[in-house]
């Protein structure tokens, strides 16, 4: 049954999706939104419950074949060193994250310019600038101005999320180096902001928040977007961006809640479905105009796929000091001493370090970032190592982009539609992996410095494919890039995509202010060229 | 696999709670994972997610192939360590499952301090930000790369 049609058609209802909806929500458009999930009530997520622990190993889980609830796509990961990880739902990822909301550095869109390799980006910081700090409004950020590891910026709406007695302690240790850190800009409330509780210090801030005071965009972005009549349809997996004859986008074929395929025409379309669920369905999209995958001339949809590379480096204390679980999981402090690149370490670009907490104590016994605690007779002395005492520095890793890298059509997995699910095809490069080894021997001095007894190191943590970008790449040449600067696409003049897939490198911080502010930047490209 | 999964039967379980007294021994005044009768709970938890049943049940039906409830511990540590050696995703599974139930339980949250129940809407107290730690980094100047 064919819908009334849109001006405005936004596929996906996450970090992105949400920002560009809301952006373009003021202007008189009939804006609507596709999203395959639903919308989850916060006061129902996992720590709302005694198995809170049971809930977010299972139905809760990052990874979507673990949930496998009907709302989630299967991935086939099986030619993947890093895990991808991705929640379905309005808000999307960001019901999951853990709302780190650190900014690229001006040198991380001149990196060919620089350092000789990957490619630069179409715009740069500054361009940026004015979204990003739109995008702390929107979300909520806390953090605090001065560091002098990043250009000076707008003040945060609040202060910075308390340390904690264990930050406290890492802080002392990177201070006594003589090495930089800094709090964490935090999309997570430190104080009561538009309508929304400050942080309780609950815990694991990676599995939703109950209380709402983490940002997401399903509490932010989208009650807003709503109230200005955006319409956003859950349960509505779209399977094809469909073309009219001469190649432009004319709309998308879904499935909706009851399986029935559906047809929504729109002037235009804006694919937010992140760095995986774009490709795919860019993929999926095949026709007479565009017989290599919709948007595919250059060859590059799906490749140049880019996680960010994660070890995980534990200490262990035994100094008495409040137990480590207590805080927000990530969202501590970051350091970014090695960010830049040092041709003397072995390895071009660099990486960013982040404190996170510990745990519960089912989640301590299954390993969290470690393997698991050992069982039989030594069982009890490393929980008790472990459990309250212990505090991780995760190295998060520039990762270049390498076409080899890449999202697939699968020809044999399917989701619950019928759907050809996503293939990942990802290795470690050589440099990322001299990197990491770095990161850990410089994590373990830190730790030590900051009184750790014991220091364990995960080199490359699997399951970390939380930032998924690269695969349909921004550019001004249409051979070497998928989309322009504005996130038009470079063979479809009435499609964008505005998630982590237009990213050109990765930068070694958490994306999702990046590219909500392109997001936003998209947005009013598209008023201005689309908007009579 | 459709339908709800049978619960396992007593034979079952009292493998399963004689493996688990081996995974988690006794502690101070508890016993171990087995004998404080939290067989079931595995059982009942692996029920409400299909990959942990899977594995569960795998791991049951090799089990009791060897296993000897009147064994040395020695002997049944060595024919745990054969089936983690064998099949490590199946073994990881159940020992996650044993986890959650053991750590799961009001009285090992009491022996490890941990307060229990939901995280919220209760959350833990800390102190505010306090900017003076940051002195010593403030001095330091910028060093952000210029492009």
């Amino acid at each position: 049954m064919a819908q009334t049609s849109a001006d405005i058609l936004i596929i996906g209802a996450g970090a992105s999706g949400g920002a560009v909806a809301w952006r373009l929500s003021d202007v008189g458009l009939r804006v609507v939104c596709l999203e395959q999930g639903h919308w989850h009530k916060p006061g129902e997520y996992s720590t709302a419950f005694d198995d809170w622990e049971f809930r977010g190993a299972t139905s809760f889980n990052f990874n979507p074949n673990v949930r496998a609830l009907p709302e989630d796509y299967p991935v086939d990961d099986s030619g993947s060193d890093v895990t991808p990880l991705m929640f379905n739902a309005v808000g999307g990822s960001t019901v999951h994250w853990t709302a780190h909301a650190p900014r690229f550095h001006p040198s991380d869109f001149r990196v060919r310019s620089q350092d000789g390799v990957a490619d630069d980006w179409p715009l740069t910081y500054f361009d940026l600038e004015p979204y990003y700090d739109l995008n702390d409004q929107q979300m909520g950020c806390s953090g605090i101005a001065g560091d002098p590891a990043n250009p000076p910026r707008a003040p945060r709406p609040m202060p910075p999320l308390p340390l904690g007695p264990d930050g406290e302690r890492l802080a002392r240790g990177f201070d006594s180096l003589g090495w930089h850190w800094w709090p964490s800009d935090s999309y997570i409330n430190s104080a009561p902001y538009r309508g929304r509780v400050a942080c309780n210090n609950c815990g694991p801030n990676g599995l939703g928040c109950t209380v709402g005071a983490k940002a997401s965009t399903d509490v932010t972005y989208w009650p807003a977007a709503i109230a200005n009549g955006v319409e956003l349809r859950t349960g509505a997996r779209v399977f094809e961006v469909t073309t009219d004859s001469s190649g432009r986008a004319s709309g998308a074929r879904y499935f909706d809640a009851d399986g029935n395929a559906q047809f929504q025409p729109a002037r235009v379309v804006v694919l937010a479905a992140n760095g995986i669920g774009t490709p795919r369905l860019m993929l999926l999209s095949k026709g007479e105009r565009h017989p290599r995958g919709l948007a595919n001339s250059s060859g590059l949809v799906g490749r140049n796929l880019m996680f960010h590379p994660c070890a995980a480096i534990t200490g262990f204390f035994a100094d008495g000091l409040d137990p480590t679980y207590r805080g927000p999981l990530g969202n501590i402090l970051l350091s970014q001493e090695f960010y830049e690149t040092d041709r003397s370490r072995g390895f071009v670009r660099g990486y960013t370090f982040q404190m996170n907490r510990s745990t519960g104590p089912a989640r301590t016994a299954m390993g969290f970032t470690m393997p698991p605690v050992a069982w039989g007779e030594d069982h009890h002395a490393d929980f008790a190592m472990r459990f309250g005492n212990s505090t991780t520095v995760i190295a998060l890793g520039e990762d270049l982009p390498e076409e080899h890298n890449r999202v697939e059509l699968s020809a044999a997995l399917t989701d619950c539609n019928g759907i050809a699910a996503p293939k990942v095809t990802y290795r470690l490069s050589e440099n990322s992996a001299r990197m990491m080894a770095h990161a850990c021997t410089q994590a373990e001095e830190v730790l030590r410095r900051a009184g750790a007894h014991t220091v364990k190191a995960t080199p490359l943590l699997r399951p970390s494919g939380w930032h998924l970008m690269g695969t349909a790449r921004m550019g001004d040449d249409p051979r070497r890039s998928v989309v322009d600067h504005s996130c038009r696409a470079h063979d479809v003049d009435n499609l964008y995509i505005v998630d982590g897939s237009v990213f050109v490198t990765g930068a070694s911080v958490n994306p999702t202010p990046t590219l909500q502010a392109i997001a936003l930047r998209a947005a009013d490209h598209i008023r201005k060229a689309h908007i009579p | 696999m459709t339908g709800p999964a049978p619960p396992l039967n007593d034979a079952q379980l009292t493998i399963l709670g004689g493996a688990m007294d081996r995974l988690v021994p006794s502690i101070d005044d508890l016993p171990g994972a087995g004998a404080m009768g939290l067989a079931p709970e595995v059982d009942t938890l692996a029920r409400r997610h299909p990959p942990y049943r899977r594995a569960l049940s795998t791991f049951i039906e090799r089990l009791a192939l060897k296993w000897r409830t009147e064994a040395p511990p020695a002997q049944q540590d060595a024919l745990l360590r054969e089936l983690e050696a064998a099949d490590g995703a199946t073994f990881t599974a159940v020992l996650e499952l044993v986890y959650l139930a053991y750590y799961g339980d009001a009285r090992v949250h009491r022996r490890v301090a941990w307060r229990g129940g939901p995280l919220q809407p209760q959350g833990f107290p800390l102190a505010p930000f306090k900017s003076e730690i940051l002195d010593a980094v403030r001095g330091r100047p910028p060093f952000w790369r210029q492009t």
